[in-house]
């Protein structure tokens, strides 16, 4: 019989012995050892079985499916909208004067609405995604769910934060013929916010980075590269920080560091994310059939 | 090659979690008072020359200050998960717990997101109207001090939870602390009406007591937190005592009644 907290209990973790820990089952390295592949994946499926029995029955394989496969629609909204959005391709230049970026306002009106609208609905469409990694970090040979707290706690705001450069982008749309410098601050606040907004993306990669080096068991949930992975992308979104700090070179918020670096890296962090949790939801089912 | 000590470390999350939010603590002081010098607050009846005075006096200071927090600003998450798990370690509902991670992850983006949006967008066009400049700087300094209630009920919720609390994660004081710093949550609305005098954003009572109790109250729970990370046993009943002769001064009366 499992004691302790089953939530937390998910793998046994190297080292410290043996035997029962203050209410908890611990498994030392011997144990560990005679571990084959079959008897961990069932001692995980265990564990979300317990999970199961403390919360209302459900099928929750499904479910995270159907998160998980609505991904590629969103992505096909975000690209949509991201090519609809007429001050993307080329970024808009933050050293526009009043008077252009009001003419550029009254010029593709439609435009804009129509593209902010779309990431206005769909940017924390993000938040789901980042509870199916939540979820596998249950998964993880960690002691405490602090790490998942961390991850929660960004995930809400990463979005958010997009989601508010939409409302100064509708602003800035909403009224193209309002006195040219209310127009250039809303555009700056709304690009301002786009670029350098990426606290909680930085922590999210740094969460998950951690949270992957400290999944120390024989078949991790995710592998380590996708931790160091984690790390890189971490890196590319520093520079956007500094949009602020100039209006031309390659840190201005159309510079190559700021724009594209930026952007690329969490497209590419939402594609190999996307490939690792769909591994992990495969072999989760596998394992669900062996233990059936 | 030799296996890092932290991988076996039982407590390692506790710890990173620990020293990442003095960390992050130490950064945002160091941030707001010296790099961006935006604490002390400006004046709040600054009329739109002084403010556009105010923003050339730390230009350089707001831009790279506050790009720093635009990095690094998302470590703050882990004081609020040290915080939730603390919660959760105490002997009363997941709600308590559950309830301050979503209040204090909330609060980041009116919280500390929009002061720094605000004084960059400021900053980065000195030329700007006079008048949108000091749009601006009330925008900053109102949204910084003036994001009140996540912090008013987060720190009741956070008092709650210790009160009720069998335990022992937190002293009872903490919990008094706690509610001297909702209080001081109640004395800052003010700050959205006057411009001048005690209770104006940069006012005796707005800013220079809600700092003092903010920073004794900030040292307390990072001090009671590790406290809590020592004392962790992993289990599900009243944490065991620390094994310090200080101990009795932090839990004066509930180490004598057990």
């Amino acid at each position: 019989m499992l004691v302790g907290d089953f939530s937390e209990c998910a793998v046994p973790t190297k080292g410290n012995g043996a035997g029962l820990v203050s209410g908890f089952r611990i498994e030392g390295e011997a144990a560990e050892r005679r571990r084959n592949a079959r008897s961990q994946a069932a001692s995980q499926t265990l564990t979300r079985l317990v999970d199961r029995l403390v919360s209302p029955p459900m099928n929750r394989t499904t479910g995270e499916r159907i998160i998980f496969w609505a991904l590629p629609g969103v992505a096909i909204v975000w690209i949509a909208a991201f090519f609809l959005f007429p001050g993307f391709l080329p970024p808009m230049s933050p050293k526009a004067s009043a008077i252009q970026v009001a003419a550029f306002y009254a010029q593709h009106t439609s435009r804009i609405r129509y593209s902010m609208i779309l990431f206005n609905w769909f940017c924390v469409a993000l938040i789901p995604i980042l509870m199916l990694i939540v979820e596998r970090m249950r998964l993880m040979a960690h002691r405490t769910p602090v790490l998942r707290f961390c991850v929660i706690g960004v995930a809400g705001a990463a979005p958010i934060v997009f989601l508010t450069s939409t409302i100064f982008w509708l602003l800035a749309a909403f009224r193209p013929y309002r006195s040219p410098d209310l127009t250039l601050l809303y555009n700056d606040l709304a690009w301002i916010t786009f670029t350098c907004g990426v606290p909680f993306l930085v922590a999210l990669c740094l969460f998950v980075a951690v949270a992957i080096y400290l999944d120390q068991q024989a078949k991790p949930v995710f592998a380590r590269w996708v931790g160091h992975f984690n790390l890189l992308i971490a890196v590319a979104l520093v520079p956007a920080g500094f949009a602020g700090l100039t209006l031309s070179g390659v840190l201005a918020w159309n510079g190559f560091l700021s724009f594209w670096v930026k952007n690329v890296a969490i497209a590419l962090w939402l594609i190999v994310m996307a490939v690792a949790l769909g591994r992990t939801l495969g072999r989760e089912r596998d394992a669900a059939e062996d233990f059936a | 090659m030799k296996r890092p000590a932290l991988l076996d470390e039982p407590k390692r999350e506790l710890w990173l979690a620990w020293y990442a939010t003095v960390a992050f603590y130490s950064l945002y002081a160091i941030v707001f008072f010296l790099v961006t010098r935006t604490q002390p607050p400006g004046k709040p009846w600054y009329d739109p020359t002084q403010v556009v005075g105010w923003f050339a006096n730390r230009h350089d200071g707001l831009l790279i200050g506050f790009a720093i927090i635009f990095v690094l600003g998302g470590l703050s998450a882990t004081s609020i998960a040290l915080i939730t798990y603390s919660i959760r370690r105490m002997s009363v509902s997941r709600a308590f717990s559950y309830s301050y991670l979503v209040l204090y992850a909330v609060s980041a983006v009116p919280g500390f997101l929009f002061i720094c949006v605000a004084m960059t967008v400021g900053a980065m066009r000195p030329e700007r109207n006079p008048v949108i400049q000091r749009w601006l700087y009330d925008l900053g300094f109102l949204s910084f001090s003036g994001t009140m209630g996540v912090f008013l009920i987060g720190s009741l919720i956070w008092m709650t939870a210790i009160l009720l609390d069998k335990n022992r994660v937190f002293p009872k004081w903490f919990a008094y602390l706690n509610l001297c710093n909702a209080l001081t949550e109640v004395v800052v609305a003010p700050s959205w009406i006057f411009h001048v005098g005690a209770f104006a954003w940069n006012g005796v009572i707005a800013w220079w007591i809600n700092v003092v109790v903010f920073g004794v109250y900030t040292g307390a729970f990072i001090y009671l937190l590790r406290c809590m990370i020592l004392r962790e046993d992993f289990g599900t009943g009243p944490l065991p005592d620390l094994p310090s002769r200080h101990w009795h001064t932090i839990f004066p009366a509930e180490v004598g009644a057990s």
